[in-house]
């Protein structure tokens, strides 16, 4: 394949990486809370959006805005329910890791039993077509799932930089206790700040869902992508996130192509031994300071 | 009368032991007062106690005759409560515009905000200047200014200060010290916490000595300049006499 024909799939793919791991990236930025179950979430709106798709023949980019506030409520549901009783102690990241890392097990275990492990695919029209630009293609279902992308990380971005609570997002990212100092209610960002980080778990299964195969154990495979991406981006770094998306998918479909498909995960994890070496606080990141 | 009063209170971090340890004091409207005392002596902990940021694990804090112990900084800040902590706690990513606008976060009213930005700018001439900058590159002295800035948008009736001159040049510390001074003029009572005994009881009207978590001695701050014991322990005399006995 042409070099520039992967160049922009990788780049299409990067967009919705780039959704992913932004969810993650704003959950630890506020809370500092590596969100093992992103993955786990982002499969599980994989499933609702397929089975909307099979049993109503609701497409999956409408079923998003189903999925997408279902999911920013259940984020809302679950920080309320389970991290205020741990927030102030000291063993809170580490606790905080336990916890993610169970809600996964237990989404997995659940999805297995209920959905079984079979391979799964939502296939609307459009998965199949695709636009044609003089040489160049694109999968019509890729082209959706990246302007889906683009447009709610451009939302993300205006409310980030343009409504109040954005701006006492931004604060709690970057000095939480100053922001408490201003009169933030630092409790009440971290639970909207889950609730939005789970809402774009939820977009992003919708996606999933009929962008690729998916099972209950696939989150395993996201979560070790999205995971790597947000540290090679230096966590809690936005621009590091999109760089580091964007790069890596482009760079995964190129080693793809040269190496054949089963290399391209490698790119990930080697990148991120690569840089950490180079650089331990990752691209854009700032050392963490000890509190 | 009476701003603030703290009574018997203990605190400290996490599961870590008492830092402050049943200390009391009062602090009365209008007055610059000054903490001192060594390090790790439970100043800022103190102040952290105050304003929510730590909860007391003992004792009460009264401010204007009413229990704050239990509140929240968001809280205590409605009440007026302005804090300025040890390293700056400002927005190093957010321009200097923006961290005035997040000093006045607890506003409803943007228009008011906009005339307390521009009330701050004509005190800090220089945040204007640098409106658009982003505040990790301002230098210390300017961070500090920043920092004072943002406290008095909301117009606070009790600010306090924690270490003010840390890290700065004492010609820059001079000035945020004079600054400080200034600030009575406005009606404000301040709550200062400095290192430097002898700069921050120079620009105080009361000071309060703590040591070991404990405050032990508290007078108008020309006595406790004064005062032999103080001198000794705390203003350096043993160490510029025996300067003076080397040179």
């Amino acid at each position: 394949m042409h070099t520039l024909q992967t160049v922009i799939l990788g780049l299409a793919l990067g967009g919705v990486y780039s959704l992913m791991a932004t969810g993650l990236t704003l959950i630890f930025g506020v809370m500092r809370i590596v969100n093992l179950s992103h993955g786990a979430f982002m499969i599980l709106g994989a499933y609702l959006a397929y089975f909307g798709f099979t049993l109503y023949n609701i497409d999956p980019l409408l079923s998003l805005f189903i999925v997408t506030p279902l999911f920013f409520f259940l984020g809302i549901i679950i920080y309320k329910s389970i991290f205020p009783r741990i927030t102030g102690s000291p063993r809170f990241m580490e606790m905080t890791i336990l916890v993610a890392f169970g809600m996964a097990l237990i989404l997995e275990g659940a999805m297995g039993k209920y959905f079984t492990g079979v391979y799964r695919s939502a296939n609307p029209s459009y998965v199949t077509d695709s636009i044609q630009f003089g040489e160049l293609f694109i999968p019509t279902g890729q082209l959706y799932a990246t302007i889906v992308s683009i447009v709610l990380l451009g939302l993300l971005w205006a409310f980030l930089n343009f409504s109040r609570l954005g701006y006492a997002t931004r604060a709690t990212m970057q000095n939480r206790d100053a922001a408490q100092i201003v009169g933030v209610n630092v409790e009440r960002v971290s639970t909207i700040s889950y609730g939005i980080g789970m809402a774009m778990a939820g977009a992003s299964g919708s996606l999933i869902s009929f962008l690729f195969t998916f099972f209950p154990n696939k989150h395993w495979q996201w979560i070790a992508i999205l995971v790597s991406l947000i540290v090679l981006g230096g966590l809690g770094s936005f621009v590091g996130t999109l760089i580091s998306a964007l790069s890596l998918a482009v760079i995964a479909s190129l080693v793809s192509n040269w190496f054949g498909p089963v290399w391209s995960p490698l790119t990930f994890f080697l990148s991120l031994f690569i840089v950490l070496l180079f650089r331990p606080q990752g691209l854009f990141g700032k050392k963490l300071e000890e509190e | 009368m009476t701003l603030l009063q703290v009574e018997n209170v203990t605190a400290g971090y996490g599961f870590g032991p008492d830092i402050l340890i049943g200390i009391s004091l009062t602090v009365e409207e209008g007055r610059t007062c000054c903490i001192i005392g060594p390090n790790g002596a439970g100043k800022s902990t103190l102040l952290k106690a105050i304003c929510g940021l730590l909860r007391p694990r003992q004792g009460r804090v009264i401010y204007k005759g009413e229990d704050i112990s239990h509140l929240r900084p968001y809280q205590t800040l409605a009440k007026g409560i302005c804090f300025v902590p040890q390293e700056r706690g400002l927005f190093p990513d957010m321009t200097v515009r923006e961290n005035l606008v997040m000093g006045g976060y607890i506003l409803e009213d943007r228009s008011r905000l906009d005339q307390e930005i521009d009330r701050v700018c004509e005190i800090f001439p220089l945040l204007k200047e640098r409106e658009s900058q982003r505040a990790k590159t301002l230098s210390g002295g300017e961070q500090q200014m920043l920092a004072l800035g943002r406290a008095l948008i909301l117009n606070p009736e009790l600010l306090m200060v924690d270490e003010p001159s840390l890290g700065l040049a004492p010609r820059i510390a001079a000035d945020i010290f004079e600054k400080i001074r200034s600030f009575k003029d406005f009606g404000m009572t301040v709550l200062l916490v400095e290192q430097n005994a002898r700069k921050g009881l120079a620009c105080a009207d009361w000071g309060y000595v703590l040591d070991l978590g404990k405050e032990r001695i508290e007078g108008p701050a020309d006595t406790i300049l004064a005062d032999e014991r103080i001198q000794e322990l705390y203003l350096g005399k043993l160490a510029a006499k025996r300067k003076e006995t080397r040179s």
